[in-house]
């Protein structure tokens, strides 16, 4: 039997509002349970990943991928690191004035790269971050390829001086808070619903007033602004920068965020994909020059065979992409024997 | 009182002309039939008119105001919805967040307070989920509300297509073949469905290759063949034409 509408919708509410305090009340209560200083380090890039993972998921919610999400996280990094090494302002005004200063770049650049929707649109992105990377290292001011070092901490806040990892913890909590409570706030409105239509049809979009360009452009305009808030709190979190760190590896990463936690959860898709990407290869242990391949060849299996995503793949089991599945072990076999003669 | 005028509209595609010179007008509240054979640019002209396509040469007026070369969501926000051909719909999302969506331009409230979720706004919202609800029962998909659109039957994929239009709003619907493949029942109800949206207000300009849906379901007729108006006029007249049986005959039955 099935419950009557209204009463299944209470129910669905109350379990969900529980279940945010339980998770709270969990993140808020984590770093006192937690003595090592590494682990702090791991969650918080953890937070980082989500953050940028996000940024990544609301273009793509308005059926935009965009393989250069790292582009405006430097641009953020750069931009509070100069105000407040070079312009004297406080760490804390330092972060709206780089918002407001990426907020009109992005609008910008977006305003020319969302005109392609589709794979040029992922090319672009590409070389975008690409170009920021190579411009920002020939520029001596920004400190070329060595980058910049003595990055100062955030200033304190009474008795918050960010002298240990507990602090900047809880920073990029509130961060991360803020940009899901942001971000849920537009994905549960008439923009988010316009970004679907978009996505799902862009001409049944068109032909429901709804303008594919304005609304891709406002995605390019949120997200990038966002990926420059995680910027600043990398820049004084790492007290230094380099251009290298900004290349096109993190957009992959950032991208995998996304995609292994599932592509259709804009907001816990990245959490997951971010925690597990930065935990697991902890404990296995994998040397560091390996994580990139490895990194890559989990991103195709995840794409080739769990299309959905840890959480797409647990909501409905049958997104598992079994013809992908069956067509590799029709391949093994075939593999196989051959091998065995050979 | 014409509600949209085209006139002298070319489109041509390479060496091939879609639309020569094609004028005709569509009162306000009538249901007009644009029929003709395969290839007559039919389609084209819906294109358009709907601004998915640009003319080459002619302009289309809507309520007296130019429409030519807009951009097809400003000319969907003027009141002008149309039905793809193909079911086109937000399949991965339920029956009723497709219609849901569709009221997109008539939201007042300003973004900044859809996304504040200001109590205006939210009751604005709730106004068109209810709204949503009754067009969804108009159209006797109600119980069908939480399927995925990619689920349904094909018929019933019809009938949210058009479902999705309604909740714009819109003063010109462009039905383009709604009761093709269907049956004989089926086509009944989708005739009478569209009777009902007429009188409700709603100008039906429609593409359809079924004949005797055609005939019992407009007041008047537009014929196209291969690129230009053959023929206007009442269904008694169409029907009896010579001109009109050749075209679709062709010479091989002649």
């Amino acid at each position: 039997m099935k419950l009557p509408d209204s009463l299944a919708l209470v129910k669905a509410h109350r379990y969900k509002w529980i279940a945010i305090a339980i998770v709270l009340i969990a993140l808020t209560a984590l770093p006192l349970l937690i003595e090592n200083n590494y682990i702090k380090h791991l969650l918080i890039m953890a937070c980082v990943g989500t953050i940028l993972g996000m940024t990544f998921s609301m273009l793509f919610s308005a059926g935009l991928i965009t393989l250069g999400a790292a582009a405006f996280y430097a641009v953020g990094a750069y931009s509070s690191t100069i105000l407040v090494m070079n312009a004297g302002l406080s760490f804390w005004a330092a972060i709206p004035l780089t918002l407001i200063i990426t907020a009109v770049l992005a609008l910008g650049f977006g305003a020319v790269f969302v005109r392609n929707a589709g794979v040029a649109f992922v090319i672009i992105t590409l070389i975008f971050v690409q170009v920021v990377v190579l411009a920002v290292a020939q520029v001596e001011f920004l400190g070329g390829w060595g980058g910049i070092i003595g990055i100062p901490r955030p200033d304190p806040i009474g008795k918050v001086n960010f002298a240990t990892k507990t602090d900047y913890y809880y920073l990029i909590l509130a961060m991360l808070l803020l940009t899901i409570v942001v971000f849920n706030a537009l994905y549960s409105s008439r923009i988010g619903r316009a970004w679907r239509a978009i996505k799902l049809s862009p001409n049944l979009a068109g032909t429901l007033g709804i303008n594919p360009y304005r609304y891709r452009l406002l995605a390019f305009v949120v997200g990038s602004t966002t990926a420059s808030l995680a910027g600043c709190f990398y820049a004084h979190y790492s007290q230094s920068i380099t251009p290298g760190a900004f290349g096109g590896w993190l957009s992959i990463y950032v991208q995998l965020y996304a995609v292994l936690g599932g592509l259709e959860f804009y907001i816990l898709g990245p959490a997951i994909g971010a925690l597990v990407m930065t935990f697991v290869p902890e404990y296995l242990r994998i040397v560091k020059e390996w994580e990139p391949i490895i990194t890559g060849v989990l991103l195709l299996i995840v794409i080739l065979f769990f299309p959905g995503g840890i959480l797409g793949t647990i909501r409905s089991p049958q997104a598992l992409n079994m013809s992908n599945l069956q067509s590799l072990l029709k391949w093994l076999k075939v593999l196989l024997p051959h091998n065995k003669n050979g | 009182m014409v509600l949209l005028r085209i006139r002298n509209i070319t489109r041509v595609f390479g060496a091939l002309i879609a639309l020569r010179d094609v004028s005709f007008e569509v009162n306000r509240s009538e249901i007009l039939g644009l029929i003709g054979p395969n290839g007559a640019g039919k389609s084209t002209l819906f294109n358009v008119i709907s601004g998915f396509h640009r003319p080459d040469k002619g302009r289309i007026f809507f309520k007296d105001t130019e429409i030519t070369g807009l951009r097809v969501d400003r000319i969907a926000a003027m009141g002008i919805s149309r039905i793809f051909q193909e079911p086109t719909l937000f399949m991965q999302e339920t029956v009723f967040e497709n219609v849901f969506s569709g009221f997109h331009r008539h939201y007042r409230e300003p973004a900044w307070n859809a996304f504040l979720h200001t109590p205006a706004a939210n009751r604005e919202e709730a106004v068109s989920r209810k709204k949503a609800a009754e067009i969804l029962d108009f159209m006797d998909l109600g119980a069908m509300r939480d399927e995925l659109a990619a689920n349904l039957p094909h018929g019933h994929q019809r009938s949210l297509a058009i479902a999705i239009a309604l909740a714009c709003g819109p003063e010109l619907l462009l039905l383009d073949e709604p009761v093709t493949g269907m049956n004989p029942s089926e086509t009944e109800v989708m005739i009478e469905k569209i009777r009902q949206i007429r009188e409700r207000g709603v100008t039906v300009l429609i593409v359809e290759h079924d004949m005797r849906a055609v005939m019992s379901l407009c007041d008047r007729i537009v014929v196209l063949n291969l690129g230009e108006k053959l023929l206007e006029g009442p269904p008694d007249k169409i029907k009896n034409d010579q001109r009109v049986i050749e075209a679709y005959l062709g010479k091989q039955v002649i």
